[in-house]
């Protein structure tokens, strides 16, 4: 191979392995949008954020989202999922919605492992399920809202394997 | 005796990742696809980690050069069974893991996935075309290994059946592999007279 060949050649693989370094880069741990919201017993619960900005669905939120999940189906224990439901804007906490919850667990994948509650008097929200196992590489927990009073939101964020709770506060912006 | 030493080590390599994948907790009652899509990935990586030791084995027996073939066809194969098994699981899920969005261990699956597509379409040029052997060469080996670090890459970040112990082995293939390619590159020059004639051909593997 002539000399200039082998230049060409090096730059393209050189080209190559900066391309895949950028593209690497360039994605997220976890997914898009994606956060780590696990927790372990005694965490302390983040105050909202000032003038509580609207939740944006984040992509993948709706992956294998089935209308309508079971009122207080009983998911197993081990593991809590909890939030505050607020109003985008006023951060007036929001009662009696409904929020649905879906997780792959020990005792089956996203779409058997689904329920819906409804927020308190104080907006709050409480699902307890087995423990977390990875899908797709992590495990997932996916919450939304899908009613009408307020604009639909999906919302994926994973876990650690070895956490036991998680916290997934929304601000639902009126329709 | 070499060649049958790595048939050995090889047929060790697949039994032991599989052990290691079906034991997993992970595995625990889950579903068909997602145990044969965990079966598929592990083997595929094994085979993958071996290539370039085969074809160092190749320059000297055909067998090993058609085993070579047929194990990179075979890992290619492989790859796409992991896939589709995780297609039955979740359609939304894979789309969304080769999507833009997609966590960074899919975009290593994805990127490793185009890389073994290119080293085996360089493979099956080298075997069928004398064009630019020397390039197809250095081209098929650095596609190779860019797969073999993606591929592990993507299987040391992933939580499932090969955490714990499982990553321990992950890396020694990846190891193994980068050595291999190392020694098939090194090999080759060793053995071959450089020359940029037109048309020349090198040996068929590399």
């Amino acid at each position: 191979m002539n000399r200039t060949r082998m230049i060409v050649l090096v730059g393209f693989m050189v080209l190559v392995v900066a391309g895949v370094g950028v593209a690497l880069f360039a994605s997220d741990l976890s997914g898009t949008g994606a956060q780590n919201v696990g927790s372990r017993p005694g965490n302390a619960t983040a105050a909202p954020a000032e003038g509580c900005p609207a939740t944006r669905s984040n992509p993948g939120g709706d992956n294998n989202y089935i209308p309508d999940a079971p009122p207080g189906e009983d998911l197993g224990d081990g593991f809590v999922i909890q939030g505050v439901v607020r109003q985008a804007g006023d951060c007036r906490p929001l009662p009696d919605v409904r929020i649905q919850v879906w997780l792959a667990t020990r005792t089956g994948g996203e779409s058997d492992n689904r329920t819906s509650v409804r927020t308190d008097a104080q907006g709050r929200y409480r699902v307890e399920t087995a423990p977390t196992v990875a899908q797709f590489g992590e495990p997932n927990i996916h919450v939304g809202y899908d009613d009408d009073a307020y604009e639909a939101v999906f919302i994926r964020n994973v876990v650690d394997l070895d956490d036991t709770a998680a916290t997934i506060d929304l601000n639902l912006r009126p329709r | 005796m070499r060649a049958r030493a790595a048939a050995l080590l090889l047929c060790a390599a697949v039994a032991g990742l599989v052990w290691l994948a079906l034991t997993s907790s992970h595995l625990d009652a889950g579903p068909a696809a997602l145990v044969v899509s965990a079966v598929a990935a592990a083997v595929a990586t094994v085979l993958i980690a071996f290539q370039p030791l085969l074809a160092v084995l190749a320059r000297s027996r055909p067998a090993a050069f058609r085993g070579h073939l047929a194990l990179g066809l075979a890992a290619l194969v492989l790859v796409l069974v992991h896939v589709a098994a995780l297609w039955l699981l979740s359609p939304e899920d894979v789309l969304f893991a080769i999507s833009p969005d997609g966590p960074t261990r899919a975009r290593m699956a994805v990127l490793a996935t185009v890389a073994l597509v290119i080293v085996v379409v360089l493979g099956i040029v080298r075997r069928w075309s004398s064009y630019a052997p020397q390039a197809t060469r250095i081209l098929h080996a650095f596609f190779g290994s860019l797969t073999l670090l993606l591929g592990v890459g993507h299987a040391v970040l992933t939580d499932g059946a090969l955490d714990g112990p499982g990553t321990a082995a992950l890396l020694l293939l990846a190891a193994l592999g980068v050595a291999g390619i190392a020694a098939a590159q090194t090999t080759h020059l060793g053995s071959s007279a450089p020359s940029s004639a037109p048309g020349e051909v090198d040996d068929p593997v590399g």
